[in-house]
């Protein structure tokens, strides 16, 4: 996954794109799942809080909730991997991102959120 | 604390995904459920499911005992047969399933879930009152390698394994030179063979077995693909499927309760009762219709009232669909092909009522 992305203790991440920020789980969060069968992505323009629930991926044992790292208004999903959940598998696969949103989040929205350095740290 | 089996740090040198059940560090999986969901149905996988407990029951009284323990007629067992059976409460409601073999006159072995071990112990010491007869946990001396798939005979016989019992069956034998006790059972809905052992010789068997076969694609298979291999197969899982308000009749399993057994045994006459008047609950197998996977604690609805519960679902791999156990109310209009709803996350999600095992291997 991209470096420069910032990450939750959750295990979502949020990487910054011009105007707007791609989001999604991190490859730690997707190697602990395994076998990934299922994802739940919110409509277009569905608007969320921080650390509001966003999504649902379920592995073949479980459905795991997804929460926002920053708010914000969802302006793209990958259609792609509704369709195809096991691209997250993929390790050849580049677009594992699940939504793209615009906000308008503060410095204080991103204070808690880690470096991906610090994050790997965080979860070894 | 928690336990490990004598075959752990293979485990741990596999690679596998560790997790506790039932108080025991044992492998999740070791590459996909997936994939090793697959190896099982296509060729042979080996488990190490040395948790499960290990019962003898032995002495003048073990048949009259076990007999009123359980609601099968072990007076028909034969020297080296097996029987799945259940423990049930003088409600009716289990305390266990389990697999009963007869070694020999007057002993018995006891096959139960790692989970209920102690419970097991516990209630059969309760009830063995007036009987000569011992009870002895064996579980800690004993190891167990499952053998499973449509490969899995003609491979442990190519091993020059020395005698390969028949369906539900067992008998003393040796592969590799180690002496064991080889049964003809399993948890897969496959073919196959569960072999038990001295602790000592675990490691000795499971590395002879992941060495010998390669040329039948035998990989080491967790617990995640057991799951879903026992889900496919329609067997229930102790915890999930059965507890001890639920009794063999409202579990679909009136084919391991006799009824024309004479011995009175713990909670017949409410077991009796069912067979004759029906059940307030009935176990049932879902397909899901719409996108979404049940799961165990899931409310199950019909014209928008709760009829139960999802006790065990997931993905089936072989199928690709998404399926279930489910407990629902024991409404006539509810059978094979009626459709009904699952609640997933607040949300109401089609899903339709199918013939039980979802994937039968057996009758193939």
């Amino acid at each position: 996954m991209n470096e420069s992305a910032l990450c939750t203790k959750t295990h979502e991440y949020v990487l910054e794109q011009g105007d707007k920020y791609e989001i999604g789980i991190t490859d730690y969060a997707i190697e602990q799942l395994g076998d990934i069968v299922f994802i739940e992505l919110p409509e277009v323009n569905a608007e969320f809080t921080k650390n509001e629930v966003f999504a649902t991926v379920e592995s073949v044992k479980a459905a795991s909730e997804i929460y926002m790292p920053i708010s914000g208004k969802v302006v793209e999903i990958n259609e792609e991997i509704v369709n195809s959940p096991e691209l997250l598998n993929d390790e050849a696969h580049a677009d594992k991102w699940l939504i793209k949103v615009e906000s308008n989040a503060d410095q204080v929205e991103f204070a808690d959120l880690l470096d991906y350095s610090d994050y790997k740290e965080e979860i070894e | 604390m928690t336990k490990q089996t004598f075959i752990h740090d293979r485990h741990v040198e596999l690679g596998a995904k560790m997790v506790d059940f039932a108080g025991w560090h044992m492998p999740v999986q070791y590459t996909t459920i997936f994939e090793e969901h697959h190896t099982v149905r296509n060729s042979v996988g080996i488990f190490d499911v040395s948790h499960m407990g290990e019962i003898i029951v032995k002495g003048p009284d073990a048949l009259k005992f076990l007999n009123k323990v359980v609601p099968q007629d072990i007076s028909k067992l034969v020297d080296t047969k097996a029987v799945y059976c259940q423990l049930p409460n003088y409600n009716g409601g289990l305390i266990d399933d389990l697999i009963i073999y007869k070694l020999e006159d007057n002993k018995y072995l006891i096959v139960a879930n790692a989970s209920r071990i102690d419970e097991d112990i516990n209630w059969l010491s309760r009830n063995k009152f007036g009987y000569n007869v011992e009870i002895i946990d064996e579980s800690h001396n004993y190891s167990m390698i499952a053998i499973q798939g449509p490969k899995a005979c003609e491979y442990v016989q190519a091993q020059g394994i020395s005698s390969l019992p028949r369906f539900f069956s067992i008998e003393k034998g040796s592969i590799f030179g180690i002496e064991l006790w080889i049964s003809r059972t399993g948890y897969t809905g496959e073919d196959g063979v569960e072999l038990i052992m001295k602790n000592e010789y675990a490691v000795k068997v499971w590395d002879k077995l992941l060495e010998t076969g390669t040329a039948y694609g035998l990989k080491p298979i967790g617990l995640g693909a057991r799951d879903t291999l026992r889900l496919e197969a329609a067997l229930h899982l102790y915890g999930n499927d059965l507890d001890e308000n639920t009794t063999p009749i409202e579990a679909g399993l009136k084919w391991s309760v006799p009824a024309d057994k004479i011995d009175d045994y713990n909670g017949k006459s409410v077991i009796m009762n069912q067979i004759k008047n029906g059940v307030k609950k009935k176990l049932i197998g879902l397909k899901m219709i719409d996108r979404g996977i049940a799961r165990h604690g899931y409310e199950v609805f019909y014209n928008n009232e709760k009829i139960g519960v999802v006790t065990s679902g997931s993905p089936s791999p072989t199928r690709g669909d998404n399926i279930a156990l489910a407990y629902i109310k024991n409404l006539d209009n509810l059978t094979v092909g009626s459709t009904i709803q699952v609640s997933i996350r607040e949300k109401l999600y089609n899903a339709e009522i199918v013939k039980k095992p979802f994937v039968d291997k057996r009758n193939k």
